[in-house]
C-alpha cells in the first residue's frame, strides 16, 4: 500500500507541474462551482417567488368580494410547487415540466398533458445544473486528467523500471487509481458545498454525496483500467472518449428515442380533442336543461317528492354543476391516468437502459433523492388535481345550497336577483392552502436504492477490468 | 570449490509476437563476475535480461536467479537485482534528486541526500545539473542518473542494457572503472552491448548472441582481458553468416 500511496503522491506532483492537468482542475472546479452557485441563485429565487406567489394567490382569492360561487369556479386559483431543497443539485424533470398550475372548474391543469418526460435531460446544457456537470462533464475531466496515467509510463518505459524496482502492476494500478480518486474527491468539494447550501435532510444529502462518489469512482477505475490496458496514451484517450460518448450521449439518446417509440405520448392538441369528444356526451354543466341531466333531474324530483325544479330545496344548477364536475373529473382523471401510465412506461424504458449506462443510473438515483423525479411530478399533479376538485366542489355545494334557483335563473336580468346570488366573501377563506411535501427519505431511498446498487456493480466491473487483467511477468 | 551461479539460463527459448527470439540459450554467471552479452540488433540480448527479470515468460527452458526459478520468485528476484534499461526511462518532469529518490523509496531503500550526492559524484553528474529537470538533460546525463539509481539500490546483481549508450568516452572509461570496482566488491553484473571493445574492457566473459542463439562464449585469460580483435572477428563472422 505504501508503494501505491507513493505513486499517487508522484502523480499529484506530475499534475502540479503539468499545465494540462492544472487547466483541467481549474475548469472542473470552476464549472462545478458556477453550476452550484447559479442553480442555488435560481432555485432560491424561484422558491422565494413561489412562496410569495402562493401566498399572494391565496390572499387574492380570499379577498375577492361577495360573488356568485360559479364565477369563483372560473376565477380559478394558482398552486405553485416550491422546489425541494435538493433541487439545487438536481432540478430533474421540474426544469422541463414547470411547477405552476392553474386550478379551474371543468378542466384539468394543462401541465398534466404536457410532454414532460419524453427523455433524459442530460443532453441539454441550457440549464447547467450541478447534476449535469457531475453526470456528464466531470467524467470528461477525469478522462482528460487520467487517460495517460498508466499508458504514459508504458510509452516512456518508466513502467518497465517501476516493475523491476519492484512495484507490481497491481500497485501501479492502485497508486494511479488513488491519485485520480483524490482528484475526483476534489471535484466533489463544490457538490459538498452545494449540499450544505441546499439545507436538505442530512440523510438524503449523504446519500447524494455517496451516489455521486460511487459514480465518479466508477469513471476513475475505468479510466485507469483502460489506460493500463492501452499501448499508447492516444489509444487510451480514443477508447475513453468513445466510452464517454456511448455512456453519456448515445445510450441516453437511444433510450429516450426507444422510450418515445415504445410509449408515445399524445400531443396536447390530440389530448384536448379526444377529451372534448369524451366530454361532449356528459352535457353542458352550465345548462341544467341539457338532456344529459334528465335522469339526474328526474331522480332528484322523485327524491324530494316535487314536480318542479323550482320546488326543490336545493338549487338544481348547483346540483348539476356538482354532478357534472364529478363526471367530468372522472373523464379527465382517466385521460390523466393514461397519460401518466405512458410517462411511467417511458420512465421504465429509460431506467431499464441504466444497465447500459451508469449515467442513466446516477440520473435516476439523483432525481429520486432530490425529489425531482417523475414520481414527485405525478404526486404534485395528483395533489394539484385533488386540490382543484375539492375547491370547485366546495363552491358548487355553496351554489347548490346557498343560492335560490329562482334568483339564479334571473340574475342576468334582475339586479336584486343578481345581488342575492352573491355569497359572502367569508366563504373564500375555506380554500385549503396548497403545500406539497417531498417524500420522506425512506421512500426516496427505496426508489433510488436499485440504481445505487447498479452503480456499485458498474464500479466493481470497472475495477475488475483493471485488477483482473495481467500478470507480473508480462510486458507489452 | 566453485560457487553456485547467480544467474543461469537453461535451454532458454523465448517467442515474442510469433517469432522465436531466443533459441535454446544456456549459460551461467558466477558471483562477482562481469558477464557481457554481445550481439547485433535483434540478437535477443535485451530479451535475455527481461527474461531474467521475469518480465518475459520463456517458451521453453528455465531462467534461474540465485538458484531459484525466476518465474516462481519474481518479486524476490527483482528486489535483489537492479535493472538499467536501454533508454534511460526516467521522469522528465523531475530533477535528478527527485527521480532517484522516488525510485529508491518505491524500492524500500531510501538513501540520505549525501549518499545520493556521493553516487552522483561517482558517475560524474555535474552538480549544477542535479536540480534541473531531466527534460533538459542529454541522453548521456540521463544515463548517468539511471546508473546512479542502479548503484544506490545496493543489490548483489546488476542487469545493464547498453549502459554506456550515450556516454562520452571519458564517461565510458569512468563507468567501466566503476563496474570493475563493483565486481571486485562482489556485485554480479550482466550487461548487454553491441560495443565489442567496451565489453572486452570490463567483462570477464562475453557471450556472443546471433539471431537468438548463443554462438560463442569468450573468457578472459587470468589477469588479462579478452582479445578484442579476436572477439571482433567472431562478431563480424557471426554477422556475415
Amino acid at each position: 500500500m505504501n508503494q501505491a500511496v507513493r505513486i499517487a503522491a508522484e502523480e499529484w506532483r506530475y499534475w502540479s507541474r503539468s499545465k494540462l492537468a492544472a487547466a483541467v482542475a481549474v475548469v472542473m472546479l470552476a464549472l462545478a462551482l458556477a453550476s452550484a452557485v447559479a442553480t442555488w441563485r435560481d432555485i432560491t429565487k424561484e422558491r422565494n417567488a413561489r412562496v410569495e406567489l402562493q401566498g399572494a394567490a391565496e390572499s387574492i382569492f380570499a379577498n375577492q368580494p361577495d360573488r356568485h360561487p360559479h364565477r369563483m369556479v372560473h376565477y380559478g386559483h394558482y398552486v405553485f410547487r416550491t422546489p425541494p431543497p435538493l433541487a439545487l443539485i438536481d432540478p430533474g424533470v421540474d426544469q422541463f415540466t414547470g411547477t405552476t398550475v392553474f386550478l379551474e372548474g371543468h378542466r384539468q391543469n394543462s401541465a398534466t398533458f404536457s410532454p414532460a418526460y419524453s427523455g433524459p435531460h442530460g443532453g441539454t446544457f441550457a440549464n447547467l445544473s450541478p447534476a449535469t456537470v457531475y453526470q456528464v462533464l466531470i467524467p470528461l475531466m477525469i478522462i482528460v486528467a487520467g487517460f495517460a496515467s498508466v499508458a504514459r509510463e508504458q510509452e516512456a518505459r518508466t513502467k518497465l523500471l517501476l516493475l523491476t524496482v519492484p512495484v507490481s502492476w497491481r500497485q501501479i494500478w492502485l497508486g494511479k487509481t488513488l491519485a485520480l480518486a483524490s482528484f475526483a474527491a476534489v471535484a466533489l468539494l463544490p457538490l459538498l458545498l452545494a449540499l450544505l447550501m441546499a439545507q436538505g435532510d442530512s440523510g438524503a444529502e449523504l446519500a447524494m454525496l455517496g451516489g455521486y462518489g460511487v459514480y465518479l469512482m466508477t469513471w476513475v477505475c475505468l479510466v485507469v483500467s483502460v489506460s493500463d490496458r492501452s499501448r499508447t496514451s492516444s489509444w487510451s484517450l480514443m477508447i475513453l472518449l468513445g466510452i464517454w460518448l456511448v455512456v453519456c450521449v448515445a445510450v441516453p439518446r437511444l433510450a429516450s428515442t426507444t422510450a418515445s417509440a415504445v410509449a408515445p405520448l399524445p400531443s396536447k392538441i390530440e389530448t384536448d380533442l379526444a377529451m372534448a369528444e369524451a366530454m361532449r356526451s356528459l352535457g353542458d354543466s352550465h345548462n341544467a336543461a341539457d338532456p344529459a341531466f334528465e335522469r339526474l333531474l328526474a331522480n332528484l324530483l322523485i327524491k324530494h317528492g316535487v314536480e318542479r325544479v323550482e320546488d326543490l330545496p336545493v338549487n338544481i344548477r348547483g346540483v348539476v354543476a356538482e354532478a357534472s364536475e364529478a363526471e367530468q373529473t372522472e373523464v379527465m382523471d382517466r385521460f390523466a391516468s393514461e397519460y401518466a401510465q405512458q410517462e411511467l412506461e417511458q420512465s421504465r424504458v429509460l431506467r431499464g437502459s441504466s444497465v447500459l449506462s451508469p449515467m442513466l443510473a446516477i440520473q435516476a438515483f439523483s432525481t429520486a433523492m432530490a425529489g425531482t423525479d417523475l414520481a414527485h411530478r405525478h404526486k404534485f399533479l395528483r395533489q394539484a388535481e385533488q386540490s382543484r376538485f375539492e375547491f370547485v366542489q366546495d363552491l358548487n355545494r355553496l351554489h347548490k345550497t346557498e343560492l335560490k334557483y329562482a334568483d339564479d335563473i334571473r340574475r342576468s336580468s334582475h339586479a336584486d336577483a343578481e345581488r342575492r346570488t352573491r355569497v359572502s366573501a367569508s366563504n373564500w377563506s375555506r380554500l385549503n392552502a396548497f403545500e406539497l411535501e417531498v417524500d420522506p427519505f425512506n421512500e426516496r431511498w427505496s426508489r433510488a436504492m436499485p440504481f445505487f446498487f447498479l452503480m456499485l456493480v458498474f464500479l466493481l466491473a470497472a475495477a475488475a477490468l483493471g485488477l483482473l487483467s495481467k500478470r507480473d511477468n508480462e510486458i507489452e | 570449490m566453485t560457487s553456485s551461479p547467480v544467474l543461469e539460463a537453461q535451454s532458454l527459448t523465448v517467442q515474442r509476437g510469433g517469432r522465436q527470439v531466443l533459441s535454446d540459450v544456456s549459460f551461467a554467471v558466477r558471483p562477482g563476475e562481469v558477464f557481457a552479452l554481445l550481439g547485433g540488433n535483434g540478437a535477443g540480448k535485451s530479451t535475455t535480461l527481461l527474461t531474467f527479470l521475469g518480465l518475459i515468460t520463456p517458451h521453453q527452458g528455465r531462467a534461474l536467479a540465485f538458484g531459484e526459478s525466476v518465474h516462481n520468485n519474481v518479486a524476490k528476484v527483482r528486489s535483489r537485482a537492479a535493472y538499467l534499461p536501454e533508454m534511460a526511462s526516467l521522469y522528465p518532469h523531475l530533477n535528478a534528486w527527485e527521480n532517484v529518490s522516488y525510485f529508491l523509496q518505491l524500492a524500500g531503500h531510501p538513501q540520505a541526500r549525501d549518499q545520493v550526492a556521493a553516487a552522483f559524484d561517482q558517475v560524474s553528474l555535474p552538480e549544477e545539473a542535479r536540480n534541473r529537470r531531466l527534460e533538459s538533460y542529454s541522453k548521456g546525463m540521463r544515463q548517468k542518473v539511471a546508473i546512479t539509481l542502479a548503484l544506490l539500490r545496493g543489490v548483489p546483481l546488476l542487469l545493464l542494457d547498453e549502459p554506456t549508450s550515450g556516454l562520452d568516452p571519458v564517461a565510458i572509461d569512468e563507468f567501466n572503472q566503476l563496474i570493475s570496482g563493483l565486481a571486485a566488491n562482489g556485485t554480479t553484473i550482466v550487461m548487454v552491448t553491441h560495443d565489442v571493445y567496451g565489453a572486452c574492457q570490463v567483462a570477464g566473459r562475453v557471450g556472443l548472441l546471433r539471431r537468438g542463439e548463443l554462438v560463442g562464449l569468450f573468457e578472459a585469460p587470468a589477469q588479462s582481458r579478452i582479445d578484442a580483435e579476436e572477439l571482433h572477428r567472431a562478431f563480424a563472422r557471426s554477422h556475415a553468416s
